[in-house]
């Protein structure tokens, strides 16, 4: 697998996660999030996995499993940690906590190294085995550079159990260990959603969904979620729609665990009121090579979101050599340098004026991308990773020494 | 030093990983005052380390940047990008001077405005993991077929961290090239590439032509 990555990602990248491999291998890696698909933490799992396991790792991935309930609590849960206000009983944060009791009793917790991904198994760390030495980490992909308090205290009380946490940006980052680390997630180019395609399969995509190839398409990928705000791109494609001609494509998939992504989906569809040149596709998972050559097609991308953890659809549409338009939240001004690999914005206003810019001039479009892909190849694809991942379960294991030679 | 083995110049490649100090500042004071307390690794971090970020040109450390696009602080921020870390004998120097740079600053505007929240200056510190690529080269003609393809973090290892490690505005290329092949001229056009003015692929570019150059003119001299 990792053979395949040759010539596609920094060769330094591969020698390292080679040499990081060597030093760990037959050390065993535990993953546990809380969905197999849909979402950049579910996608990166399945890719990583592999390619650990071929370098000398036994690593498992498990996911926790909750009802209607449960999933409904951690949404609110997220929504909470990124800045909404939300109503939290006792009896929400115990069903929290016995769930994870429930799933504890049939999961195997017993690793080298332990990967605890986002809020919802989070209490994980008080059934952690005891009788073997292991590094438990909290791996927190969302943005909690604004969390209501309450929600994030109550959490806080799992975190002070682990051996260290791991943030997508510094600003996310707690302050509350001596051991935080800042890890920004990561693309993979040879994923489906990623791949290079044939003009052919991105023209059967356009076809399946009507979507004329010859005009120009402003496109944004991510979920149905009120943070992602769908509403104000539409808002800003009929500011654009006035001079320029243009298409719209807002499309997502669902996630087992977000039961909101329906309720959003229906308000947009409302705001969108029939209009024949905007696309609202939602997409089943594992649509990637839909999504793929829905990039591929655009000319201007978008993900104009209002909070975010990352915003890896960012770093997929500059792999692809578009430039791209985002909210200048979470880890989005991570990936877009502001005039260099796309534009920063701050209001409906400003995406609309910055889309028309790139409409209407397709040099700077086409250099932004290049520039784009040039970045993300230096910093977001998943090679990078890994290494970090190896990098500080290494640093962790061999004595916390700043500068480490291999 | 890795050049001196066998003459061969053995390409190596850093890698840091971030890690999170918790310490953050709103306004400039208390940049300052966290300026004091912060481990040496988080000021070289902030200072060294920039020139690994692709920069664009526009400033030579993380508090010039901060200074000059979040503060909106201008004068400040082209006196704090003045500041060459590799002048300095140590860490605690720097770290002075950077105090010292802030507070003639604040004597002047004695109130700092604030950034919105999420703006802070984030302190950070690194994880630095060293290891060679598996590139080795014995002559000048095979230095320039490596320095066209190896990894930019080579180049900033060799170029930029070499100088806090051999001091002196030194980097390993050009003490290899003094020392393995002999040749002091060539050598003192590499130190002569001013490091603030270019990003690594211009500090590349540098290294290409001057090799090159070099290379010709051995060859028609054999001829």
């Amino acid at each position: 697998m990792i053979e395949k990555y040759k010539g596609i990602v920094p060769k330094g990248d591969l020698i390292l996660i080679e040499r990081l491999c060597e030093k760990l291998k037959g050390c065993s890696f535990l993953h546990v999030n809380s969905t197999r698909a849909g979402g950049g933490v579910a996608e990166i799992l399945q890719r990583m996995i592999p390619i650990l396991e071929e370098l000398g790792l036994k690593v498992r991935w498990e996911v926790i499993e909750g009802d209607g309930k449960f999933f409904d609590i951690t949404k609110k849960i997220h929504n909470a940690l990124q800045g909404n206000e939300e109503r939290f009983t006792k009896e929400m944060w115990e069903y929290h906590f016995e769930v994870n009791r429930w799933n504890a009793e049939k999961m195997n917790l017993e690793a080298d190294a332990v990967f605890i991904h986002d809020p919802q198994p989070a209490p994980l760390i008080k059934f952690r085995p005891k009788n073997k030495e292991s590094l438990w980490f909290w791996r927190c992909h969302i943005d909690l550079s604004n969390p209501q308090k309450s929600v994030c205290d109550h959490l806080m009380k799992y975190y002070e159990g682990y051996d260290a946490g791991i943030f997508s940006v510094s600003k996310f980052a707690r302050g509350e260990k001596d051991l935080e680390f800042i890890v920004p997630p990561s693309i993979d180019p040879l994923s489906e959603k990623n791949r290079e395609l044939t003009e052919q399969e991105i023209q059967e995509t356009l076809e399946k969904f009507d979507i004329p190839p010859d005009r120009p398409m402003i496109l944004q990928v991510s979920r149905f979620d009120r943070f992602k705000d769908p509403i104000g791109v539409i808002k800003a494609y009929r500011i654009v729609k006035r001079y320029n001609d243009c298409v719209l494509v807002l499309a997502g998939s669902p996630a087992t665990d977000d039961p909101e992504g329906e309720i959003v989906l229906n308000e947009v569809k409302e705001f969108a009121a029939n209009d024949p040149d905007i696309k609202v596709l939602l997409l089943p998972p594992f649509s990637d090579r839909d999504i793929n050559a829905l990039q591929r097609a655009a000319t201007v991308v978008l993900q104009k979101s209002l909070k975010e953890g990352f915003g890896l659809t960012v770093s997929e549409a500059m792999w692809k050599g578009k430039p791209v338009i985002g909210g200048a939240v979470g880890g989005i001004p991570l990936q877009i340098i502001h005039r260099v690999t796309g534009f920063l914005v701050h209001s409906v206003e400003g995406a609309a004026f910055r889309i028309r810019q790139f409409l209407n001039n397709p040099t700077m479009t086409e250099k932004m991308g290049q520039k784009g892909r040039e970045h993300v190849w230096h910093n977001f694809l998943i090679t990078r990773q890994i290494r970090d991942y190896l990098s500080i379960w290494y640093y962790m294991k061999e004595g916390k020494e700043g500068i480490l030679e291999l | 030093m890795e050049v001196k083995t066998n003459n061969y110049f053995d390409f190596r490649r850093c890698v840091t990983i971030l890690k999170a100090t918790g310490k953050k500042a709103k306004n400039l004071r208390e940049l300052r005052d966290l300026l004091e307390v912060v481990s040496d690794n988080s000021i070289v971090h902030h200072t060294f380390h920039y020139f690994l970020k692709g920069h664009i040109l526009e400033f030579t450390n993380d508090f010039a940047e901060w200074a000059g696009n979040y503060l909106e602080e201008r004068s400040l921020s082209e006196q704090l990008s003045n500041i060459d870390p590799y002048t300095f004998k140590d860490i605690n120097e720097l770290r002075k001077t950077l105090i010292e740079t802030i507070d003639d600053f604040l004597e002047l505007f004695p109130e700092p405005r604030e950034v919105p929240p999420g703006n802070e200056f984030y302190f950070n510190e690194t994880i630095t993991l060293v290891f060679p690529v598996g590139i080795k080269v014995k002559n000048l003609a095979e230095f320039l077929i490596a320095i066209r393809y190896v990894d930019d973090e080579c180049i900033y290892y060799h170029f930029y961290e070499a100088r806090t490690r051999l001091g002196d505005s030194i980097d390993d290329f050009s003490m290899w090239i003094e020392h393995a092949l002999n040749k002091k001229t060539l050598a003192e056009k590499i130190r002569s590439i001013d490091p603030f003015m270019h990003n690594i692929e211009g500090i590349r570019r540098h290294i290409i032509d001057a090799v090159e150059e070099e290379v010709k003119r051995d060859m028609e001299e054999v001829v």
